[in-house]
């Protein structure tokens, strides 16, 4: 059976993407999956550098679409999770390097040997999605609690229900202390505007960083805040039913009370 | 035979034609990475200039994806695009939009139902031309990428400024930007969200980690600040807060392209070496 | 004909064997006269072998060349020829197989793939292996730079003028000056000399040596081509990936050099020592 094949997109650029690609893939490889991330990216490629791998680098996308070297050849398997792989995009090429067709038969073919594809979605809504929506079969949609943040994504659910794409949307970087203070959209407000299934929540934290400036992905330490919340995802996203976590800030009562059990 | 009419020496003088007033610059904010704040760069630097009395036009290149109204509090007031102005289905003025707060700053919006493939370069580079003639800055807020709407929001500039933060992948993005820059521009560079006790904890990238790689000349450092989202979502620009050293920021970076003397921020470099120096030497475009 | 096969060289001629195919296999031999020196070969008849003096000149030319003949298939006439020259005799011709059939990969859209192609264990070493056996069979080991046109056109406006210069045609040396950007190429039949930094995501792809007065961060190859005996030196050498003919390299650790250093291949393998000591003069 042929895996998934889903990308993750935001339309807006910096709302965490690539963070997320990496980290929900190492989650699932985690859990045994045999996992293929793809980067389409060409000419601004990143998850390389969020995995750690950008010194293996020997042949990349491009290439293989252009059959100058072997899938195989390409991909590289990432040495702290064996069944993580990644297909790099070019650096020196632009998207215009690859058509639409040509992503859909490589992403195809990685699907036969895989259980998930995740795609790498660049930012925008040019050449460069089309060609990473052309490969999936499904989306998962990316987006901050954040007024442009959630009109581009509104923009990109529209472009995935032209393609009738299933989609979920994941809320990212969401701060409870300012959604309890009203500076800040809630999980709802924005599930209110987007109309779309929420896969997951989560919260903004200062280690994500560094840890993508280190190339070690979050999921890789179970020390990390974040590391549990992405291996919730990946269990939802196998059809598990797991209850979102409300984020929101102890309600006065609970402070109160832990304080008192605190002494 | 005719006789040789003598012209007045005064009229001799008299200029033939007023010399064309000076074109305002065009400057496009750019950084290859999306989210590092070109959006909120262009609407603040913008109303600082326009603080400052200069008048100033704000275009929003990002088609599709427009979001310099939002940063503006002005989506509400938008009749009129860009495409519809090249399209010739409304005029320059028509779709202006003038700012809630300044009366220098105007606006001119992104169409959000059409793509940017449907923006002709050269009729972007005669709009911008346009606004040239009309304003003393036009800036420019270029979409994240380096494809098409890269390319025609950089067509009409002649200057650039770049937009990194302290990230390993934002300043490979910023890399790549500034080599595809025309020849012989020579782009400022803005370090936004700076967290200096994360710098210090060694957990995020320097102003000179930031330099080392990109070489250009600091155009200013943004402090990283809840405060901004909160701007952003009220449609009021941080750079009209007096009490925010956000806006403080901004305002000097205004200042500075403005012609001010403001100091400049400098890199420290930790250990001015051999190596340092032959960078310096052959480093930048 | 002359084709590469994973057990090493193969010389076959067809059943007409004649002056003329001996003649083609020269000058083929001449064009690289050394790429071929340390291969191992077999030669195959498929129908009359060569005349005495043809297949001594054969010999001769192969063994010129540094090529190893392990033996000969043939008939069984080609038996007594075999033991003439005291090569071992191998048998009867073997059965082409499909695969062998001397054809260069053919472009193609990834539509239908081996399936060996399609696992997914991947592996660094893999790739340098595949490298070294296209080497072995006469293709190229790194896509050869293109220079028939000009370096990749830059998205820019029109007025604009490309950020590198075309390469020239023939050996010779490209002096670049100014940091070359993330995403930027430049790519060489010769050497590439480069003042000024190279930065993570640009690449430098020569035939011959590669020097950098400068930091080099990206990505560096030398000896495109196949010699493995190019160098790559730099003021700071801390490049992303270095390659030098078909070995390749990466150094996990994050190196802080801090005097000029070159790369160059010992061992099979790549090897970095400050410039000016290890008799690299």
């Amino acid at each position: 059976m042929a895996g998934r094949r889903i990308v993750i997109t935001s339309g807006k650029g910096g709302v965490g993407k690539t963070t997320t690609t990496a980290n929900l893939g190492a989650a699932l490889a985690k859990r045994g999956r045999k996992v293929v991330l793809v980067d389409t990216d060409i000419g601004l490629r990143n998850l390389d550098l969020v995995l750690g791998v950008e010194k293996r680098i020997v042949f990349d996308l491009v290439e293989v679409v252009e059959g100058r070297c072997e899938v195989r050849q390409a991909l590289i398997r990432d040495k702290r999770f064996p069944s993580l792989h990644l297909l790099p995009a070019a650096q020196t090429r632009d998207k215009t390097a690859v058509s639409e067709a040509q992503m859909d038969a490589l992403i195809g073919e990685l699907a036969e040997g895989a259980d998930f594809v995740l795609i790498d979605c660049p930012a925008g809504i040019e050449h460069g999605f089309r060609n990473a929506l052309a490969g999936a079969r499904e989306g998962i949609v990316v987006t901050t609690p954040e007024v442009s943040a959630i009109r581009d994504a509104d923009r990109v659910v529209g472009k995935l229900k032209e393609r009738a794409l299933p989609h979920s949307l994941i809320v990212n970087r969401i701060r409870p202390e300012m959604v309890a203070s009203g500076e800040m959209m809630s999980v709802d407000d924005v599930r209110e505007v987007l109309r779309t299934d929420v896969l997951g929540i989560i919260p903004d934290d200062e280690e994500v960083i560094d840890t993508t400036n280190r190339g070690e992905p979050l999921v890789l330490d179970p020390n990390q805040r974040l590391a549990p919340i992405y291996l919730k995802i990946a269990r939802r996203l196998e059809g598990e039913k797991i209850p979102l976590t409300r984020l929101e800030s102890p309600t006065l009562l609970t402070k109160l009370f832990s304080m008192w059990k605190a002494g | 035979m005719q006789a040789i009419e003598p012209v007045p020496t005064a009229q001799l003088e008299a200029p033939l034609e007023q010399p064309a007033p000076p074109l305002g610059r065009a400057i496009v904010i750019t950084s290859g990475k999306g989210g590092v704040g070109k959006t909120t760069t262009t609407a603040n630097v913008g109303a600082a200039l326009a603080a400052l009395g200069k008048r100033v036009a704000l275009v929003d290149a990002d088609v599709g994806l427009r979001n310099l109204d939002i940063v503006l509090g002005l989506e509400s007031r938008v009749k009129f695009h860009v495409l519809d102005v090249i399209e010739n289905k409304a005029s320059l003025d028509d779709a202006l939009v003038r700012d809630k707060n300044l009366d220098t700053l105007y606006l001119l919006a992104a169409a959000q139902t059409r793509e940017k493939e449907d923006v002709e370069t050269g009729a972007m580079v005669a709009l911008i031309e346009q606004l040239r003639a009309r304003f003393d800055f036009v800036l420019i807020d270029c979409p994240a990428g380096i494809e098409m709407g890269f390319r025609n929001a950089v067509a009409g500039a002649d200057h650039a400024i770049v937009v990194c933060t302290p990230e390993v992948s934002a300043v490979r993005d910023a890399d790549r930007v500034v080599g595809l820059l025309p020849n012989g521009w020579k782009p400022e560079l803005i370090v936004n969200r700076l967290r200096p006790v994360l710098v210090r904890k060694g957990k995020m990238l320097s102003v000179e980690d930031v330099d080392a790689i990109l070489r250009l000349p600091l155009l200013g450092v943004i402090p990283d600040e809840p405060g901004i989202i909160i701007a952003t979502n009220k449609g009021r620009p941080i750079a009209l807060d007096a009490h925010s050293p956000v806006g403080a920021a901004y305002r000097q970076i205004a200042a500075r392209l403005n012609g001010e003397n403001v100091p400049a921020p400098t890199v420290k470099v930790a250990e001015p070496g051999f190596l340092a120096k032959v960078g310096a030497l052959f480093g930048g475009r | 004909m002359l084709r590469g096969t994973k057990s090493g060289l193969e010389f076959v001629f067809a059943s007409e064997a004649g002056e003329a195919e001996l003649s083609d296999l020269v000058a083929r031999l001449a064009e690289r006269p050394d790429f071929y020196r340390g291969s191992r070969a077999t030669a195959i008849f498929h129908g009359a072998p060569l005349e005495e003096t043809g297949f001594g000149g054969f010999l001769a030319t192969v063994r010129e060349h540094g090529i190893e003949l392990d033996g000969i298939y043939g008939a069984a006439e080609v038996e007594a020829l075999a033991q003439r020259h005291a090569l071992p005799y191998l048998g009867e011709p073997p059965r082409p197989v499909v695969t062998a059939l001397g054809q260069r990969r053919p472009r193609r859209v990834v539509a239908s793939l081996t399936d060996r192609a399609r696992s997914l264990d991947a592996d660094f070493a893999g790739a340098r292996e595949d490298i070294a056996r296209r080497r072995a069979r006469g293709e190229p080991s790194v896509a050869k730079p293109d220079f028939s046109k000009p370096a990749t056109p830059r998205a820019v406006p029109p007025a604009a003028v490309a950020a590198v210069p075309a390469a020239p045609a023939g050996p010779a040396t490209l002096y670049h000056r100014g940091t070359l950007r993330g995403g930027q190429i430049l790519q060489q039949i010769g050497n590439i000399v480069v003042v000024g930094d190279v930065n993570p995501g640009a690449e430098l792809v020569a035939s011959g040596d590669i020097l950098v007065f400068g930091a080099l961060r990206g990505t560096a190859h030398a000896g495109a081509q196949g010699d493995a005996g190019a160098r790559v030196a730099a003021l700071e050498l801390a490049p992303t990936q270095l390659r030098i003919a078909a070995y390749i390299a990466a150094d996990d650790a994050r190196r802080k050099p801090r005097e000029p250093e070159v790369a160059f291949v010992r061992d099979e393998r790549i090897a970095i020592a400050p410039h000016g000591r290890a008799g690299l003069r």
